[in-house]
């Protein structure tokens, strides 16, 4: 059962169109990441979703039931936001209580669940003091407290972690993701960070101009991107883009390198194409070369280490990409050396249209 | 039992709803209620309530007690305003940097602006009083000799009461804003200025001015509105006198409507103080930047 | 430069502020200091020449005329049309700041009508006002003059808390309409609670506006609900030992401002220097 379905959703803003007619279909329990660049209309679906937004055209479903035009307290949602939107002059216990008070639940049974959410988010003890005496992390934890205390359908997160300093995100990004595994329920949240979308999400939805670019597992998407724009957005770093032109089994590199491409089928000899080479799938060569790899020279231009790995900047078919090698592999700019490029996991891409070939 | 509709699609219309119906009640009825009237000849010997266009509104150009009374307003009006405004910024100046006790002090000279102005009046009549008053005592006192002056009385006279009275009743108001202003101006910029050799005039109106201009264009604002309506003090302190020598266009006005029921005669001269007020105010906004 | 060294020339200085500060406050307070005295003198005090600076007792008496005549009540009625009417003007004020800052409703040109109520000069629609109030017989009632003092005090109400209520975060707001809250809980539950010390700085100021009103009390009440600002002007011009009743009835009427100052003073000067930058 799908626990959340729009179908054909619409939003203008006056004469602006934020989202131009979204399909989805959200399963029970899975936790769908809603993620692309600022602009993109992630933030509009999410609130039209909650109803705090109304839409301009299409319907909305939540737990088989038509919310189109229902109040937001009545779509059976929970919902994190980016600010943590506590309360000031509550207490924290009572900030969690919120929700529940407002729903005319028992003292008792409001006790117990704010004593549980408490206890699963390990703020047990913060629960006298007022949002202004905890710190980031903490208030994030008291708001995400808020919304697990209610039983609802589905949980909304709008880029809840993006004030957090890159740390405690890491932290609460963990916390998260136990606490779905913990709690089972259906979740969307909202991101303009592809880390968080990749480790986070069950499914990816990548959004464009409001419009759904690709949508699916995070490895798919990461590996078979239909789109220039999904290859890019996704991966760190960015995945290279090199002009070529194509031959009938691979491609031509500007400073005439040749490679051939296994499985590449369809390619019209002479027309114009990129080829997409992700960074991660760049070595340095060692004593064979794979089944499908190249192997060219290349001399290093610039070196960013970032511990176990750096990222090594190099010319490539007259282009400059960037290849994340082994920390011991490369020792300085300047160094000749021989790369090996797994070609079966490149991407060829109309340069006009951005789609995959 | 689909809904088709987004709800709560009125709350926004509801709220307002109660505010519009009363200020629609007491703020616009009136006025449309005077226009009308003010085209009519109804006073106290005469209901007749025919029209007779714009009769009243040309005996306003002749009416020179009408024109004297708007000079006399004018004339309290351009003489505090710059009184408040100056005496105001070098107060604000004055408690700009902390001091022991700058609370008490800001206290206590805040108590002028929170009584009512019809008890300030009261009170400096009070104080004027040609015999029993301190104030003839004090001057008596630097002038070496008994001092007799008949302040409320005296034509000469009387208009240095009645600003002296509005200075000090409002002078705490200006101060009050001006120094919430000038704590908001960024220090850096004014001491950037200073290490760089400004002199303070130059400080002041090129970097603390523009800074607090905002705030101090509204408040010159509100009160140039105010004094323009003065009635208050005037009343507790004259009443228009002697004769009608302090006579302001509220008090012609209210006698005009309540000692001589000239029902819409008063209804013209309302009009035009409302013309009036509304062109100054297009004015001063515009002129003041008040307005992008 | 003076020549002086620096922590002197500070001294001095400080000295300097010290002494102008309390001249200013002597000029600003005097005539307060002399108001209240001459209510605590006898007669024979408040007419001695020269002046007495200070009576050599405290006498109630002149307070005692006041109360024994009824005339201390004006000070209630003043009371009672300020408080009901602050109270209403808050909350149909604060409702519609409300409307106009999160929904935008009716546009600039809304806003724009209701503040310029502002200017309006209460002499233009006194006179129609009265004539008003004599058709529904409203002249010298509790009730005419709380909707008068309602109605205008609600543009400044709406203007000010137009400023305290943008300040609120809207993800509150929101977050409450999804945990469970109708429009009009989130109203009571988050948007009043938030913009608490504004609707007390705005309070203040409206009541206080109420209590100093005296045109519209003067032209709109007759003897039921006489103001103490009306019934100190019905002292003027009389015999001379009215002086004792207008200065006992002014102190009367101040002193209520006085303590509602006094207890709500931190908010105050917030809520004067944000009605001018709000604007």
């Amino acid at each position: 059962m799908s626990d959340l379905k729009i179908s054909n959703l619409h939003k203008h803003y006056g004469g602006f169109h934020a989202v131009k007619g979204i399909d989805l279909d959200v399963p029970s329990g899975e936790f769908t990441v809603l993620v692309g660049p600022s602009g993109c209309g992630k933030s509009t679906l999410l609130r039209c979703i909650a109803g705090l937004e109304e839409t301009s055209q299409g319907t909305i479903e939540i737990g088989g039931r038509d919310v189109t035009y229902a109040r937001p307290r009545d779509r059976d949602i929970a919902m994190v936001f980016q600010n943590y939107a506590l309360y000031p002059y509550l207490s924290v216990k009572e900030n969690i209580a919120f929700g529940l008070r407002a729903r005319k639940f028992a003292e008792a049974e409001i006790e117990k669940r704010v004593s549980r959410a408490a206890e699963m988010l390990a703020i047990g003890h913060l629960l006298q003091r007022f949002p202004r005496e905890l710190s980031g992390g903490q208030r994030q934890r008291v708001a995400i407290g808020r919304a697990i205390v209610r039983d609802a359908i589905l949980y909304l997160f709008d880029e809840p972690l993006s004030n957090l300093d890159a740390q405690l995100r890491d932290d609460m990004r963990v916390e998260i993701k136990r606490l779905h595994n913990e709690l089972g329920r259906t979740m969307i949240y909202v991101t303009h960070d592809q880390i968080e979308a990749m480790t986070l999400a069950d499914r990816i939805v990548l959004l464009r101009d409001g419009l759904i670019e690709q949508q699916g597992a995070p490895l798919d998407l990461f590996e078979r991107p239909k789109t220039r724009f999904v290859a890019g957005f996704l991966g760190s770093p960015k995945m290279n883009f090199v002009d070529a032109t194509a031959t009938r089994t691979g491609v031509k590199l500007a400073d005439g390198t040749t490679l051939d491409l296994p499985g590449q089928k369809g390619l019209k000899a002479g027309a114009a194409v990129v080829l997409g080479l992700r960074p991660q799938f760049i070595t340095v060569a060692g004593k064979t070369v794979a089944k499908g790899h190249a192997r060219v020279p290349a001399v290093i231009e610039l070196l960013q280490p970032t511990g176990s790995r750096v990222q090594a900047t190099l010319p490539l078919g007259g282009a400059s990409i960037v290849a994340e090698l082994a920390a011991h592999d490369v020792s300085k700019p300047g160094e000749k050396i021989h790369i090996d490029l797994d070609l079966t996991r490149a991407v060829v891409m109309d340069p006009q249209s951005g789609q995959v070939i | 039992m689909t809904a088709t509709v987004h709800p709560d699609r009125n709350f926004k219309y509801w709220l307002v709803a109660p505010a519009i119906f009363l200020l629609l009640l007491i703020g616009l009825f009136p006025l449309i209620y005077s226009l009308i009237v003010s085209f009519m000849r109804i006073d106290m010997m005469d209901t007749d309530t025919s029209f007779a266009w714009f009769y009243n509104y040309k005996t306003l150009f002749k009416d020179s007690r009408l024109w004297w009374s708007l000079a006399h307003t004018l004339l309290i009006t351009a003489v505090a305003l710059p009184i408040e405004l100056l005496l105001g910024l070098a107060m604000a100046y004055l408690f700009l940097e902390k001091m022991p006790g700058r609370q008490v002090f800001i206290s206590l000279l805040v108590l002028p602006t929170i009584i009512s102005p019809i008890v300030a009046g009261a009170t400096w009549r009070l104080l004027f009083d040609n015999r029993y008053g301190p104030i003839n005592q004090i001057l008596g006192w630097f002038a070496g000799e008994p001092v007799n002056a008949l302040w409320t009385i005296n034509p000469t006279l009387v208009y240095p009461a009645i600003i002296f009275c509005e200075v000090w009743q409002w002078t705490p108001f200006m101060f009050l804003i001006l120094l919430a202003a000038l704590s908001n101006v960024d220090k850096s910029q004014t001491e950037a200025a200073e290490i760089d050799g400004a002199r303070f005039i130059r400080t002041f109106r090129y970097i603390v001015l523009p800074a607090i201009w905002p705030v101090m264009a509204i408040a010159i604002l509100i009160r140039g509105l105010d004094l323009f309506r003065i009635f208050d003090i005037v009343w507790a302190l004259t009443q228009g006198g002697p004769g009608t020598k302090t006579e302001t266009i509220s008090i012609y006005a209210y006698v005009q409507g309540f000692k001589q029921f000239e029902t819409s005669y008063t209804a013209a001269i309302a009009f035009l103080v409302v013309f009036i007020l509304t062109v100054v105010c297009v004015w001063a906004i515009r002129r003041m930047g008040l307005v992008k | 430069m003076s020549g002086l060294p620096l922590h002197r020339r500070a001294g001095f200085r400080l000295s300097f502020r010290y002494l102008l500060a309390a001249l200013l406050v002597i000029v600003f307070c005097f005539p307060v200091y002399w108001l209240f005295i001459i209510s605590f003198k006898t007669p024979d005090e408040i007419f001695a020449f020269p002046p007495v600076w200070y009576p050599a007792s405290l006498q109630f008496g002149n307070y005692w005329v006041l109360f024994k005549d009824g005339d201390a009540g004006t000070v209630w009625n003043s009371l009672v049309l300020a408080s009901v009417s602050t109270f209403f003007a808050m909350i149909l004020g604060t409702v519609a700041a409300y409307s106009l800052v999160r929904f935008k409703t009716g546009g600039e040109n809304l806003a724009v009508w209701i503040i310029s109520q502002r200017m309006m000069p209460p002499v233009a629609i006194v006179f129609p006002l009265f004539l008003l109030y004599v058709y529904f017989g409203w002249v010298d009632t509790y009730f005419g003059l709380i909707i008068l003092y309602t109605a205008f005090s609600l543009p400044y109400v709406i203007w000010m808390m137009r400023g305290y209520i943008e300040d609120i975060p809207l993800e509150l707001e929101e977050s409450a309409l999804i945990d469970g809250c109708s429009r009009w809980e989130v109203l009571w539950k988050v948007v009043l609670p938030m913009a608490r010390s504004g609707l007390f700085a705005t309070a203040v100021f409206t009541f206080i506006f109420a209590w100093n009103d005296f045109l519209f009390a003067l032209v709109l009440t007759r003897t039921e609900v006489t103001t103490y600002t009306v019934q100190v002007t019905h002292y003027f011009g009389g015999q001379s030992n009215f002086w004792a009743k207008i200065a006992a009835m002014s102190v009367l009427g101040t002193i209520p401002v006085f303590i509602t100052v006094a207890i709500m003073q931190r908010y105050l000067v917030r809520g004067i220097s944000m009605g001018a930058v709000k604007g």
